[in-house]
This record gives C-alpha cells, sequence and structure tokens, in this order.
C-alpha cells in the first residue's frame, strides 16, 4: 500500500491507501463514534454512527467503510457530521431502555458515553418501546436483550473468533433478535470475550451481576495464570475483593481476548475452602496458630528432624506449577542453602527417564503465519485456547493442519487430516515421517530409521512438512507419559530440523517454565521426585500441592509424605483433607491476584504483576512466607523488601537434565492399554477447581474415560462402568490401545494411574 | 407491441420449447456453441442495444457485462434475480410464466460471455407457478442438450439452477439474495466488494434482472440497433410495463419505450368507471408519486419520467384515482416497508417503524400538529444512511407523498378524518 495524504479536520495526516478511514482516525487518536465496528472483527458498517463529512460526497460515510484515497478531505467534528450522528443515536435510543440506573454496563457503556455527548435530551419518539424476551445462554453471560442495540458483535465473535456460531439474528426489522440459536447455552471456551466486546448492557457477566460499578472497582493490570499465554487482563476488586477480571490489549499475546477460564476463576479467591490461619499438628490433634508459633514449629521441627543430624539429602522440595517465578527461586535458594538438591516441579511424570525435551521457538503472533502445522497429543483447543485462536487465525489465512491423537476432538477449524493413532504407535508414525524426509533430502539413514514402514499417513506428513514456507509442529500434554515420551520429542525436534520448521512444547503446564529456569529440578546428586517418593525421606516442603491432582505416582506420593516420623511443611490456598493427613505444618498462601510475581510464558516473555487485593485474614504470598523462613532458618541472602529484589536477582538458565538419544527400541511396539489421565481444562489447578461457575458449564463437567470397544472388552468394563472411579464411555473415536480420561475429580483409589 | 419478451404470448403453449425455437429462440445460443458469435460481439450488440437494467436501476447491461473480471481465473457465476417483490411490479412473473426459454438462453450467454458455468435464477418464493414453468423449460433445455456439460461438444459448459426464495423482499436486493442462495440469511452485504469481484460464494457474480437477461437472445437475434430504434434516445428497445390500480384492464404491457403515459393509460382500457386520475406512482412503490397533470404529458422513458420527478424503477405503473386518500396509502407503504427491513441498519431498523407509526397514528385519527415535519424529518435521516436501498425506498415515498399531497395529510392531522373519504 502507498502512502498518501488525507486531511482530516484540516489537519494532513499520512495513510496508507486503501485503509479504512476510522483505521486512520484511530491511529491519529480523532475520536469516530463505532459500535457496530471492532478492530478484531469484519467490518458490517451497520450501526452507522460512524457517519463522517468527506468532501464531495453528499450524504456522511461511514468511517469503518471508506476507504482513504489521496487528497481526501473529512470533518469529524463538523455540523453535517455530528448531525448524522445525532440521527443515528436517535434511532438507536428509540428502542433502547433507558434502564441504566439498574444496567450493570452503566459507567462503562460506549451508548451511554455517546448518549452524553450526542443524544438528546427529550426524543420526538414517543411510542412504546420494544421488549426482548431473554434467552438463558449459560452460566457465564447475563443476557438482557431489550438492551441490544444490533451491533453484531457478538455474531460475529462466534463466527470469526470462536469459531462456532452460537448466536445469531433471528427475525427481520425491528423484530431482528440476536439470541443462540440453539437451546444449549453458549459452549465456547471464550465466550466471555462477548461481554467485553458488547458495547451496552446486553451481555454482562453473570457471576458479577448486580455487584457494582465499573468506577467503584480499583483495576489493576494483571496476567492470566491458567495456560503457557499469560494472557493480559485487568483485575478489578472492590474493598479488597476481587469482582471482576476483563481483558487487556496486547497483540504479542493474547491480543485482546482472553479464555473463560482466565476470566472466571477469581472466583475461587472467595471460596469457602480458603485457608485462612496457619495451623500445626501437635500430637495428631491439628490446632490453628499464630504465624510466629507456626513458623516456629515448622523450623523446629526441620532442625529436628533433618539439619540437626546434618541430614539435608533427606529433605524433599516439591512445587507444583502454580507458583511465581520468584517463589520458585526462594523455595530453590532456601533448598541450595541448607545443602538439599532434592528439588522437583515435573510431579505428574510416570518415568523421568523418558521425558518430553522440546524447545519452543515460535512467537505467539508468528503462530497465525504459519502454513502447516503437526499437532501431536493435544486437545489444544480446550487445553490452550489462545494458542489454538492462532492457528485458528492461520487456517482462515490456508494454513493446512494435520491431527496426531489418541481421540477425535471437537477442532474450531477444518483440519488437513485428523489421524487417530493408538499411544504406542505415535512414535513409529513420526519415525516414518523423519525417514520420509531424509529420503527425499538424498540423507543416510541412521540405524534406528532403516526398518521402519513409512505409511500413507507418515508419507502425507513429511510431504506437508517438504512443501510448507513456515511449519510449526506442536506437542501436547497427552505425550507427556507416553511410553515413547522421550523418543517422540527427539523425532520431532529431527524433523522440524530437518524440515526447517519450528516446534511448540505445549506438553508442560502453568508457570512450569518458570521453574525449569530458575532450577527447581534436581541438580548434582539431587533425587528427582519419583526418587524422593521412593527413598526414605525425613522431611518434605510442598508448595500449593495438592497431591489427588498433581502427582502420577499418587498412591506413593501419600504413602512417602503420611510417613510417622515425616516432618512436612505444606503451603496451600486451599483446605484440603489429603493434605492435612500428612502435613505437619500448613501454612496458607496467597493466591491469583493477592501477589506480585512474574509469569513466564511460552515465548519466555517474562511478565511481572503487582498484587491485585490484599491476601484475606492471616493469609500471606507464599515468597514472604519463603523469605521469613530462610531469615528463621538463619540463612545469608534474604533480605528483600518485595518480590522485584526477588526478580533482579535470578539470572536465567535453562536447566536441563537429562537428554536422550533415540532408543533401539523403535523395533516393536510396547504391548499393552495406556491410559492417559488428563485432568480438566477447567480442572488442572486448585483455583479453577475452586471457581464454582466454571464448574457449572458443559466444559467444568467433563468427567469421563473414553475407550473404544476393543480396549473396553480387554479392561472388562462395559457402558456405566467406572474406570479409575470416572464414568466410562465406549466409543470408536478413541484410538486402539487406549484410555483417554479427561476428569474433573481425582482417581477414587490411591493407586497408579 | 410486445415484440421482445411477450414476442409469442398469444401463441399456444407460449412457453414451451417448440413455440420459442419456431419464434428463432436459441439460434443465437447454437451460434455461440458453435464459435461463431463472440463475446465482444455480444457485448457490442448489447452496449448499441441501449438495454439497461430492468430490474430498476437502469445501468447499462452491456457495459455492466464489460466491466466484469471475464478473463480471471476460477469459478465465476451468474445470477438472475427473479425474486421481484416490488409493490406494482408483476412483469418478471409473466417472463417465467409465458417465456421461460429466453431467460434460460439469455443467461446462457450471460454464462458464456463472464466465463461462468454456472447460473442461479433465484425466483420468488410466492411463485410457485413460475417457478414450476422454469422448472419443466429448464428440463426441457437440459434435455434438448442445450446445457450441461461440454454442451454439443463446443466445450462450453453451463448448468442452470433455480433457487426458491423464502418470501423476504430483502432478497432482492442483490447481495442480500447472494447470501440467500449461500443458505445465509438474507441481508445485505456491505458494498465495496461488488459482486461482480466478491459475489456468489466469494465468486465474481454477475446479477442481472429476468426482463433484462430475456431481452438479451432477442437483441442478439435481431441486432443491437435494432432493439435501440424501437425505443428512443438513452432509453433502448422496449419494456414491460406492469398497470395497475384504477385502471379497467391491468395487465403487463411490452411497449416502446418513450410512449406516452396516455397511450399506456389508453391500453390500459382507461380509468374504470370513467373516474378521474389522482395520482400515478411510475416505477414501483419507492419510486416518488406523481400528480395527474404532470403524468399527463409524461413519456414513459428514463428520461420523460425522471423529468416528471419520479423514477421508471421496474415499470411499475400503479394508477390511483379521485377516491383514493393518499395518506392511508401512505401509510400502506410504509407498513410494507417496515414490515420488510432486514434490520441489520439502525436507521432503517428503526426509522421504517418510526414512519409507519407515525402515520398509523395519524390514520387513527390520532395525528399530531408537527407530524409531517417528523415525518420529513425522519425520512431524511434514513436517506442515503443505510447499506442498502431498502432505506432509500422506504423514505423515498414520504417526500414525495408530502410534497404533493401535503394538504391531505394535514387536513387527516386537524380533522382527524380522510379529505377524500370524509
Amino acid at each position: 500500500m502507498t502512502d498518501i495524504e488525507i486531511d482530516i479536520n484540516g489537519n494532513i495526516v499520512t495513510a496508507k491507501a486503501g485503509e479504512m478511514l476510522i483505521v486512520v482516525t484511530d491511529r491519529e487518536n480523532i475520536s469516530v463514534p463505532r459500535f457496530c465496528y471492532h478492530k478484531k472483527l469484519s467490518v458490517v458498517s451497520s450501526c452507522r454512527i460512524c457517519l463522517v463529512d468527506v468532501e464531495g460526497a453528499i450524504k456522511p460515510q461511514p468511517a469503518c467503510s471508506t476507504p482513504v484515497v489521496q487528497g481526501m478531505k473529512v470533518q469529524t467534528q463538523n455540523v453535517k457530521t455530528k448531525n448524522s450522528q445525532k440521527s443515528v443515536m436517535e434511532f438507536l435510543l428509540i428502542n433502547h431502555p433507558l434502564d441504566c440506573p439498574i444496567c450493570d454496563q452503566g459507567g462503562e457503556c460506549e451508548l451511554q458515553d455517546l448518549a452524553v455527548e450526542y443524544g438528546s435530551d427529550v426524543s420526538s419518539f414517543s411510542e412504546g418501546k420494544r421488549i426482548v424476551t431473554d434467552s438463558d445462554i449459560g452460566v457465564l453471560i447475563q443476557t438482557d436483550m431489550t438492551r441490544c442495540i444490533h451491533c453484531t458483535r457478538c455474531v460475529r465473535f462466534g463466527v470469526e473468533i470462536a469459531g462456532i456460531m452460537e448466536m445469531g439474528g433471528t427475525g427481520r426489522g425491528e423484530n431482528l433478535k440476536i439470541e443462540p440459536f440453539l437451546e444449549q447455552g453458549i459452549q465456547s471456551e471464550l465466550s466471555g470475550n462477548m461481554i467485553d466486546i458488547c458495547p451496552v448492557g446486553a451481555l454482562t457477566s453473570k457471576p458479577f451481576k448486580y455487584e457494582l460499578r465499573s468506577w467503584q472497582m480499583n483495576s489493576i493490570s494483571s496476567i492470566a495464570r491458567h495456560d503457557l499465554v499469560g494472557s493480559n487482563l485487568f483485575v478489578q476488586s472492590y474493598k479488597g475483593k476481587v469482582k471482576r477480571v476483563v481483558s487487556a490489549d496486547n497483540d504479542l499475546v493474547n491480543e485482546i481476548w482472553i479464555s473463560d477460564r482466565d476470566r472466571f476463576s477469581y472466583e475461587s479467591l472467595t471460596h469457602e475452602n480458603r485457608l485462612l490461619k496457619p495451623q500445626i499438628k501437635v500430637q495428631g490433634r491439628w490446632n490453628q496458630v499464630s504465624w510466629e508459633v507456626a513458623l516456629d514449629y515448622a523450623i523446629k521441627g526441620l532442625n529436628s528432624h533433618i539439619l540437626k543430624h546434618q541430614k539435608a539429602d533427606q529433605l524433599g522440595g516439591l512445587v507444583s506449577n502454580t507458583a511465581t517465578m520468584e517463589e520458585f527461586y526462594l523455595f530453590k535458594k532456601i533448598l541450595t542453602e541448607i545443602g538439599c538438591d532434592n528439588i522437583d516441579y515435573r510431579l505428574n511424570v510416570k518415568n523421568l527417564d523418558n521425558t518430553i525435551l522440546l524447545d519452543s521457538n515460535i512467537k505467539l503472533d508468528a503462530l497465525e503465519k504459519i502454513d502447516y502445522a503437526l499437532i501431536i497429543g493435544t486437545n489444544i483447543r480446550l487445553e490452550q485456547p489462545m494458542i489454538n485462536h492462532r492457528l485458528r487465525k492461520a487456517t482462515k489465512k490456508g494454513a493446512d493442519i494435520d491431527v496426531l491423537n489418541v481421540m477425535v476432538f471437537d477442532f474450531n477449524y477444518s483440519l488437513h487430516t485428523e489421524n487417530i493413532i493408538a499411544p504406542n504407535k505415535i512414535a513409529f508414525i513420526l519415525a516414518g515421517v523423519l525417514k520420509s524426509i531424509m529420503i527425499n533430502d538424498g540423507q543416510e539413514l541412521p540405524d534406528y530409521l532403516i526398518a521402519i514402514d513409512v505409511d500413507e499417513i507418515a508419507k502425507n506428513i513429511a510431504y506437508k512438512m517438504l512443501n510448507s514456507d513456515s511449519s510449526v509442529i506442536i506437542l501436547g500434554e497427552h505425550i507427556i507419559n507416553n511410553v515413547d515420551a522421550s523418543t517422540i520429542a527427539n523425532l520431532v525436534a529431527k524433523i522440524a530440523k530437518s524440515a526447517n520448521s519450528r516446534t511448540l512444547n505445549l506438553s508442560i503446564t502453568g508457570n512450569t517454565i518458570a521453574a525449569n529456569l530458575v532450577g527447581c529440578v534436581p541438580q548434582n546428586s539431587g533425587m528427582n521426585v519419583n526418587t524422593m517418593l521412593a527413598s526414605d525421606m525425613r522431611g518434605f516442603i510442598l508448595l500449593d500441592i495438592y497431591p489427588q491432582y498433581n502427582f502420577h505416582h499418587l498412591g506413593a506420593a501419600i504413602k512417602a509424605f503420611e510417613k510417622d516420623d515425616t516432618f512436612v511443611i505444606s503451603l496451600n490456598s486451599f483446605k484440603d483433607d489429603i493434605v492435612v493427613g500428612y502435613s505437619d505444618v500448613i501454612l496458607p498462601i496467597a493466591s491469583i491476584y493477592e501477589t506480585s510475581g512474574t509469569h513466564l510464558n511460552i515465548n519466555n516473555d517474562m511478565q511481572s504483576y503487582t498484587a491485585a487485593v490484599k491476601a484475606p485474614n492471616e493469609v500471606k504470598p507464599a515468597w514472604k512466607v519463603l523469605k521469613v523462613m530462610a531469615d528463621l532458618l538463619e540463612l545469608p541472602g534474604f533480605n528483600y523488601e518485595d518480590s522485584t529484589q526477588v526478580l533482579a536477582e535470578i539470572s536465567y538458565q535453562s536447566h536441563v537434565i537429562h537428554n536422550h538419544d533415540i532408543k533401539d527400541n523403535l523395533t516393536s511396539y510396547h504391548n499393552g492399554i495406556s491410559v492417559i489421565w488428563q485432568n480438566s481444562p477447567y480442572s488442572i489447578d486448585a483455583v479453577l477447581r475452586h471457581s464454582e461457575t466454571l464448574q457449572e458449564t458443559k466444559i467444568g463437567q467433563m468427567n469421563n474415560a473414553y475407550m473404544n470397544q476393543t480396549s473396553a472388552k480387554t479392561l472388562k468394563v462395559s457402558v456405566g462402568d467406572k474406570y479409575l472411579g470416572v464414568l466410562v464411555i465406549i466409543t470408536d473415536t478413541v484410538a486402539d490401545d487406549c484410555v483417554f480420561i479427561n476428569a474433573n475429580q481425582t482417581t477414587n483409589i490411591y493407586g497408579q494411574v | 407491441m410486445n415484440e421482445v419478451c411477450f414476442k409469442n404470448l398469444t401463441k399456444d403453449q407460449c412457453w414451451s420449447l417448440k413455440t420459442y425455437e419456431d419464434s428463432g429462440g436459441y439460434s443465437v445460443w447454437r451460434k455461440i456453441l458453435k464459435g461463431k458469435f463472440t463475446s465482444e460481439q455480444v457485448i457490442d450488440e448489447l452496449k448499441l442495444s441501449g438495454l439497461r437494467g430492468r430490474g430498476g436501476a437502469g445501468f447499462p447491461t452491456g457495459l455492466k457485462w464489460s466491466f466484469m473480471p471475464r478473463h480471471s481465473d476460477g469459478q465465476k457465476y451468474v445470477v438472475c434475480n427473479s425474486d421481484e417483490g416490488e409493490p406494482g411490479t408483476c412483469k418478471d412473473r409473466d417472463i417465467l410464466r409465458f417465456n421461460p426459454h429466453a431467460v434460460i438462453e439469455g443467461m446462457a450467454i450471460g454464462g458464456f460471455v463472464m466465463n461462468a458455468s454456472v447460473g442461479y435464477n433465484y425466483i420468488r418464493g410466492e411463485f410457485m407457478e413460475p417457478f414450476k414453468r422454469f422448472e419443466g423449460a429448464l428440463e426441457e433445455a437440459y434435455k434438448a442438450g442445450l446445457l450441461g456439460q461440454n454442451i454439443n461438444n463446443s466445450s462450453i459448459n453451463f448448468d442452470l439452477y433455480t433457487h426458491l426464495g423464502a418470501g423476504a423482499y430483502i432478497c432482492g436486493e442483490e447481495t442480500a439474495l447472494l447470501e440467500s442462495i449461500e443458505g445465509k440469511k438474507g441481508q445485505p452485504r456491505f458494498k465495496p466488494p461488488f459482486p461482480a469481484n466478491v459475489g456468489l460464494f466469494g465468486k465474481p457474480t454477475t446479477i442481472n434482472n429476468t426482463e433484462s437477461f430475456a431481452s438479451v437472445p432477442e437483441i442478439l437475434r435481431c441486432g443491437g440497433q435494432w432493439f435501440a430504434d424501437i425505443g428512443v434516445e438513452n432509453s433502448g428497445g422496449c419494456k414491460l410495463f406492469s398497470v395497475s390500480g384504477h385502471v379497467t384492464n391491468p395487465a403487463n404491457f411490452e411497449v416502446p419505450m418513450g410512449i406516452s403515459f396516455k397511450d399506456l393509460l389508453e391500453m390500459a382500457g382507461g380509468m374504470r368507471d370513467g373516474a378521474k386520475l389522482k395520482a400515478v406512482i411510475p416505477g414501483g412503490s419507492s419510486t416518488p408519486v406523481l400528480t395527474a397533470e404532470i403524468v399527463m404529458n409524461m413519456t414513459m422513458d428514463y428520461d420523460g419520467i425522471e423529468k416528471a420527478g419520479s423514477m421508471l424503477g421496474a415499470g411499475s405503473v400503479i394508477i390511483m384515482n379521485e377516491s383514493t386518500c393518499m395518506v392511508e396509502v401512505l401509510t400502506r407503504l410504509a407498513h410494507f416497508y417496515y414490515d420488510e427491513s432486514c434490520g441489520q441498519c439502525t436507521p432503517c431498523r428503526e426509522g421504517t417503524g418510526w414512519l409507519y407509526r407515525v402515520l398509523k397514528r395519524i390514520t387513527d385519527g390520532n395525528g399530531r400538529k408537527g407530524d409531517i415535519d417528523l415525518l420529513l424529518s425522519v425520512q431524511n435521516k434514513i436517506m442515503g444512511n443505510t447499506i442498502c436501498a431498502l432505506g432509500d425506498a422506504a423514505a423515498m415515498p414520504v417526500e414525495s407523498f408530502l410534497r404533493n399531497f401535503r394538504e391531505e395529510f394535514e387536513y387527516y392531522i386537524k380533522h382527524r378524518k380522510s379529505m377524500v373519504k370524509g
């Protein structure tokens, strides 16, 4: 596009030929009102409020859909412009109720703002107003469709962003009604964004209904914590309580969207299960005590069980993926200072000799520019909604996506091929892909590839990899405990190298990239988590751990913690019976939005945030608790006044623990049925599990063990039975030799999954 | 009279393939299939003929076809707009009933010129009989090997489908029509891009009115000059006028452009029961109304009607005698547009209902002082401010009715009853 000059209100501004006028005025900070126009949605030009006076045109032109041309003269403030905008306002207010005093949008309503600026005090319309019956669209979004001004942003959001048209316009003329076509309610994992983009009070947050006015709340920018993106958002609070979360703009991270779980998880902060006081177990009885007593008890316990006997090597430190980067660092520093190398965050890994090591080397915003993606082992739409959104955008521009999954999942874009592969065969398909690419490139084959069959699936993927200009291979969580996990990761890395492709490792979760970078993995002679669980440990410090959801070796974990002479210090945000069962000290720590900290996303973007609210009662941010513990242990170098000083001290280095060669065992499949236990998308951490409204959604209710007929026969289960405590669904959408579990509960047996 | 679309009107089974072919039908198409008629020739003849779009806008057809991205790669479409829904219009219905093959041949020629191998004829949902007639003709044409793939070994492909609407006036707007064919709700698209570039299923699409397509074969058979000579300067050929209202014989008449209104009225048997003419809507309900004095000196062509202060539109002449209450007519028209607005853009969605409600309260005897100014102000706020022309169509009659018959409205408001009916 060539640079041109146009005249807006007498000022010459530079623009690109063909840009829409409103894009230019927005860039120049010249105010033009809009309802239907939204920078991330298609232009429909239907509300007509953006009409501006363009020299040469008899009638004012809509700025959202008028391309600029060299020499164009525009007036955005003259009488002609104002009159036409006033006319449109008058039309809009004909049927819009004047219920601003009881409308949740009041104070942040685009229509209200403009009515103040453009509306008349008295309307010449004196007939009755339209009333629209509401549809119940679910637990997250409150509808008040009488207020709807038919801008269709929510409709376009569904079609263009969420990928499912859940809202639409029925009827015509003034009977046009924006409503869902089906009565099942809105199901999208991104549905809450409709609340943000609705310019009026037609769609508002249901959990926030009638709570507060926007101007009464403190708005603090923060970072979402439930995925690998770290979406930018605003946490809005009133009198120390988080009342609402809305999205913030960051084109490099989340554009302007956030997922429903990032939006509504704040509800957990006031859950009745919050841990509010420190407690200690003295002679088998729990007492609520002051922090001084609790910390004193904890330090004494550490001393008497471990330090006094110089047995720091029998202390274990385990962290979940929910902590901040600063907390991971302090945790690690304390253990290092007392001479303990037993530290780990990889709680959900079955076999730590068979782990995924794979770089992520593509930027989030570059994902939407790829022309080919191979997705392996993830229900990416629900597990990483914001990353999936970028891929969806790529498919809209023509990218092809192939999938290697253990089960058919619901994608919101069409796939090039969706291959349902038994877990024990995925490595062989990938080996076939690598072989095919190497043969094509005339490379000499390594031994482990010589006997590999290249089937049609592998050929097809290799062809796509070789014929794409910018491709990415995405490896997901379902591979973590695959029998060939490390082989798969290595094959992915080799394929990417041969085909000049990028990789994205989504097998990690939460803030574990930060945990790895600060070194929360065993070094030197330190034990890893599974070794710790199998060893005779004298004590544990556990940071935000709920074993039944965190550990792969759940039974072993509980057994290790429960041992009589093992002293366990737990730092948790929520009450938990199992934690109570094995701990000696439980320290209540701040949850999301209650502490300052740093989140490291898949692009290694270090995003720091401050606390939006103070933690309730006697709850303290974990970094402060750790600092005080260090002080009480009389460890040097913990003189921090705030968490930014902690951050400043952190030096970054990746802590790669082992590297694996591709094994020669690609000669035969591992036999047996693989069970993939995947916490359902709204159960991946304690905060989400305590977000009651999210739990009521269809995604929150996901709780099934899926298997095909053959697997069911082998396992001797049938429809209606439970497998590992989860209701069985028999479906041929699952691969052979596989049980795929999406659970919002813990298993009912404390055994091996 | 009746030289082009209605050429065979009086013949037995005038809609049959045999009748059509006996009078020279498909001869142009056959020439094209044999490679003896090029698309450049088609466009040149159409330009020469002076044929202008018969759906209402009056854009020169030859010029339109020459603008199309005919030589671009990929699928292209031709679409015939038979969603005839404007109050007063019923010409396309009779073309489909009595001369469907002319539409088929015209569309096939259009497909050839535009390099479009697929055509759709979008027929108004209420037109069951025309729909069946057209489908019958389509079957005949396929059987005769005039349509399909590699027609007569010419390597020309043209498949034609009918699509029945579901009763929305707005689907007569070309982009709403395209949406409807695509299976979506019939709502106009924002333009640009225009259908010529991004049309049906996102592909370049030529849309013409039924009468335009039906005129093409005869124009090409007899020559553009022949057609042009039938009409007058700037309005070539003949045109179907649907004369309705207070006349003795309401009907469709295919007459040369430029005929005087008086003659047209006479063809329709003059005013019914010898009543006095009061007003005429010359081009369909959305065109401005004219008074008797003006129309009596008007010629029926684009320039003639424009000079008189209205538009030729689709050639739908609504005749009203002295017993007509103009307030009630406008109220009825306003109700039509209120009912048919798609609801997409604000001024039309909210404004058409407002216009109707003000008029309704006047005819209910509850009119207020200032209502006339209010009507004028509302119509002015709609006019030119909407995505498609439905807003204008709703607004235009209001302005002209109030300009020409203001005293009737004032009377109705003041006396709470009709000036005409008492």
